[in-house]
């Protein structure tokens, strides 16, 4: 199976060709409140980060749930693939994601 | 076919790997390191029909993408090792990602069988596998099991057998492929490699295209040996290059994206979840145990409670364990002859012995509370929890139980507080959390605390114990700060952090990991300990007096029993020397003392004790002034003139290196200030109020210096063990050291400066 193609990149990844930025089409992870969910578009930072994340799951296309956040505020929890993982927001800001809606 | 068989067991965190291999192997295991670095490796047989099977359990790990010291481990094991067979355990409910690890060991082209534990939990959930569609998409073997209950353990060894006795796969049963651009340049590179690599063990020269393709840097250390090498990297360069344009994103990311592709298409085709509305138990559970009110205070409760566990729970333990040693100390006393040979059986190995096995009863309790927190998924709330608290000073969320045990509450110990660190997988933070670890004040800096708080600061012994409390808090954040961004700087490894469900643990699986780390403590450092305790026995025994001086107090000794048997009230009753040492035998028996107070005989013996006890400790002090400890401190009196040590503080704090709690006796014999058993405390408190040079200020700058100046021997074995480092040892002692200087100078002069404690 060929993996699709997708012409536009983020321009806060080093690793990525000079493409349009989808940081303005997109909402941060970590600007998502405790219930929401939504798709990963792009996951963005540096090239080992990225590659860890994208092991653990946060593939383009993924479902998130954020589930809550520390009592300190930071980090957060979510729900990926069925399983729960925390990131710090610092971090999760790094993964660009569609409008949130309400998990059911 | 009796051949013996080596299987590795790989698989995710959390995915009850070591269930499966407690389970397979029951008591048969044994637990080392991997050479040269600190991870555990354990290992185990199973003997089933006369074939033996050895099992290597390999550390967890979601990949094997060389991003930390596990994943390389595991990932080199099965390429240089080249294990017969890996048996993939795979958590059912939580198939997608734990896939994600099965499809690259599918790559490596070694024999694999799946084993989908916790099968039971998945079908709770309302997930249906498919198997044998799921076992045909995956091209392996696949064994449902449930590790906890045993079942499907018979049909895993059955299937291991079966596949070990199999021919070996050719390369092209590969299941996973990444689309014709991706296989174009894997074939290009795949071409030269073949080429030149002959050898076609486990490590197929695709799997090696693969990692190269990723950009692999401990891959293309491999290859440095090969003729072709430099073709090799050119035709490397130029695929990634290519790859880039078409995909505009890096080939690794773009295999990774595929690899999941794979899954996501494998799990479409064979697992149905139906959609149960029952309440998730474990979710429940978190939205107390995490709750922004309720979690904090329920994480303070069960680190108090691992804390008093650890240290009230392994208490009687602990005592007998002490009076054991001070009662076999007192039996051969009594059978060898004064000397040198019973100095060092009484005093050097078997002080040293009880130092070893005394910890062991703290290490074991804690290391069962530890293994509670772990297996029930409660320790990464901990970290969960503590880390926006933490990382700051350079810590991790997981530090706090480390730092909690090694005397975050006053009375804890550095020994068991680093070896709890080997819960925590970011090195960086691991490291600071062992070197900052021994400023806390653990249990043996209480009695020096207790005696100079009891003789300077009787008024105010709560509010100074929390006060001390407060400032090695301060001081373990401040010098984490430090270290961290000085001689451990870098960036802080990326916070990923699964919070596994809540699981009751086994009793089986609690008992093998309190045992076998308890163990790995007795047999890495017990003997290194033993070995130091018996050097700085030395170091404090010799050279002894020279026979003048001997002789000089041997009659003095005699002069003194003499004029006592003068006594008109003594010589009625004690006729010679004899009778003398008879009497003194009868009076040290317990409770005798007491009833003859008041006859003349015992007020005059009283008195005569006394003197006695006096001249003995001339001796001994004049003995320790002797010793190269005493000359060593004696020598050190002008580097600690400015925060006001004499050389009798200095051998006290030399033996503190022994432990802590000899800083006391030390200070007793040094000073000559009588017997110092620890009921006696207030005595020689007393006594030390008394001394030229000791005020409030000396005592404080003393208890600073105590609280942060090097760790002691057992402490410091400890950090070689488990950061593997001489370096690192020799670091915790330098720094700490210097760090207790500086603040000692800062105390005492700020304290003369302003006049405070001077009375």
């Amino acid at each position: 199976m060929s993996p699709k193609v997708s012409p536009k990149r983020c321009l806060h990844c080093a690793s990525l060709d000079d493409h349009k930025c989808l940081a303005e089409k997109t909402v941060k992870l970590s600007h998502y409140k405790p219930g929401q969910r939504g798709k990963v578009v792009q996951v963005c930072g540096d090239p080992d980060f990225r590659l860890r994340l994208m092991e653990m799951g946060f593939v383009r296309g993924t479902e998130i749930e954020v589930v809550k956040y520390a009592p300190l505020n930071d980090p957060m929890e979510f729900v990926v693939k069925g399983y729960h993982i925390s990131l710090r927001k610092k971090q999760a800001a790094h993964i660009l994601m569609n409008e949130p809606e309400l998990a059911a | 076919m009796e051949q013996k068989i080596t299987v590795a067991l790989a698989g995710n965190p959390n995915a009850g790997k070591t269930t499966i291999f407690n389970a397979l192997t029951g008591a048969r295991q044994h637990v080392g390191n991997w050479p040269g670095v600190t991870v555990e490796k354990k290992e185990g047989t199973v003997k089933y029909n006369s074939r033996d099977i050895h099992i290597v359990d390999l550390p967890g790990t979601y990949s094997l993408t060389a991003f930390s010291l596990e994943e390389i481990i595991a990932r080199n094991f099965i390429v240089d090792s080249a294990p017969d067979l890996v048996v993939n355990v795979v958590d059912a409910s939580n198939l997608e990602r734990n896939l994600y690890l099965s499809v690259q060991l599918m790559e490596m082209g070694c024999k694999l069988v799946l084993a989908l534990n916790m099968i039971d939990v998945a079908r709770g959930r309302g997930i249906t596998i498919d198997e044998p569609l799921f076992t045909n998409l995956m091209g392996v073997p696949v064994i449902l099991m449930n590790g906890k209950k045993g079942i499907g353990l018979d049909d895993l060894i059955k299937a291991i057998i079966s596949e070990v006795d199999k021919p070996r796969p050719s390369d092209d049963q590969n299941r996973l492929t990444y689309g014709s651009e991706v296989e174009e340049e894997l074939c290009k590179i795949d071409c030269i490699l073949s080429q030149s690599f002959r050898s076609p063990g486990v490590a197929n020269s695709r799997w090696l295209s693969v990692k190269l393709l990723e950009g692999d840097t401990e891959i293309i250390k491999k290859i440095d040996s090969l003729e072709q090498r430099a073709k090799i990297i050119e035709q490397v360069d130029k695929s990634r290059a290519h790859l880039n344009n078409i995909f505009g994103d890096s080939p690794e990311i773009v295999l990774a994206d595929a690899r999941y592709g794979f899954i996501s298409g494998a799990i479409k085709q064979t697992v149905q979840i139906e959609r149960t509305n029952r309440v998730n138990l474990s979710e429940s559970i978190d939205k107390i145990l995490t709750n922004r009110l309720l979690g904090p205070l329920i994480l303070l409760l069960v680190l108090y409670s691992v804390y008093i566990f650890t240290f009230n729970g392994s208490a009687p333990l602990v005592q007998y364990f002490d009076s054991f040693f001070s009662w076999s100390g007192d039996m051969i006393s009594s059978i060898l002859p004064e000397g040198l040979l019973k100095s060092l059986v009484v005093s050097g190995i078997i002080k040293g012995v009880g130092g070893v096995l005394g910890f062991t009863p703290l290490i074991a309790f804690m290391f069962f509370a530890i293994a509670i927190l772990e297996d029930t998924g409660y320790m990464a709330r901990i970290a969960f929890m503590l880390d926006r608290v933490l990382r700051g000073f350079g810590l991790h969320g997981a530090s706090m139980l480390a730092l909690m045990v090694a005397g975050g509450i006053a009375g804890g110990c550095a020994v068991p507080g680093i070896m709890a660190t080997r819960t925590m997988k970011e090195p960086k933070e691991r490291l600071v959390t062992i070197l900052v670890a021994p400023l806390m004040n653990c249990g043996a800096k209480l009695p020096v605390y207790a005696l100079l708080i009891g003789a300077f600061f009787p008024g105010n012994r709560a509010a100074i114990m929390f006060l001390l409390t407060l400032i090695s808090w301060i001081m373990v954040l401040l010098a984490g700060r430090v270290i961290r961004s000085t001689v451990l700087s870098g960036p802080s490894a990326p916070f990923v952090l699964e919070l596994p469900p809540y699981r009751v643990p086994t009793f089986q699986g609690l008992f093998i990991h309190t045992w076998e780390r308890t163990w790995m403590y007795l047999k890495k450092a017990g003997t290194v300990i033993l070995a130091v305790s018996i050097i700085i026995w030395a170091l404090m025994t010799f050279p002894g007096l020279s026979p003048e001086r001997k002789a000089f107090f041997e009659e003095k000794q005699d002069k003194l029993s003499s004029s006592f048997l003068k006594d008109p009230a003594v010589s009625l009753i004690l006729k010679n020397q004899q009778d003398l040492k008879s009497f003194e035998d009868s009076q040290s028996v317990e409770g005798k003392d007491t009833q003859q107070i008041d006859t003349p005989l015992a007020l005059r013996y009283a008195q005569y004790k006394e003197d006695k006890l006096r001249l003995e400790n001339e001796e001994k002090s004049e003995k320790l002034r002797g010793t190269i400890a005493g000359r060593v401190g004696a020598g050190l009196v002008w580097v600690f003139k400015p925060i006001g040590f004499d050389w009798k503080t200095n051998v006290a704090l030399l033996g503190g290196f022994a432990a802590k709690e000899v800083v006391v006796s030390t200070l007793g014999t040094a000073y000559s200030m009588g017997s110092v058993e620890r009921e006696q405390y207030p005595t020689l408190s007393e006594q030390l109020k008394h001394q030229p040079g000791w005020n409030p200020l000396m005592a404080f700058t003393l208890i600073m210096f105590v609280m942060l100046y090097a760790p002691c021997v057992v402490t410091l074995v400890v950090i070689k063990r488990e950061t593997g480092k001489w370096r690192w040892m020799l670091f915790a002692m330098v720094y700490t050291t210097v760090l207790a200087y500086v603040v000692a100078f800062i105390v005492k002069t700020t304290g003369t400066l302003l006049g405070i404690g001077l009375t």
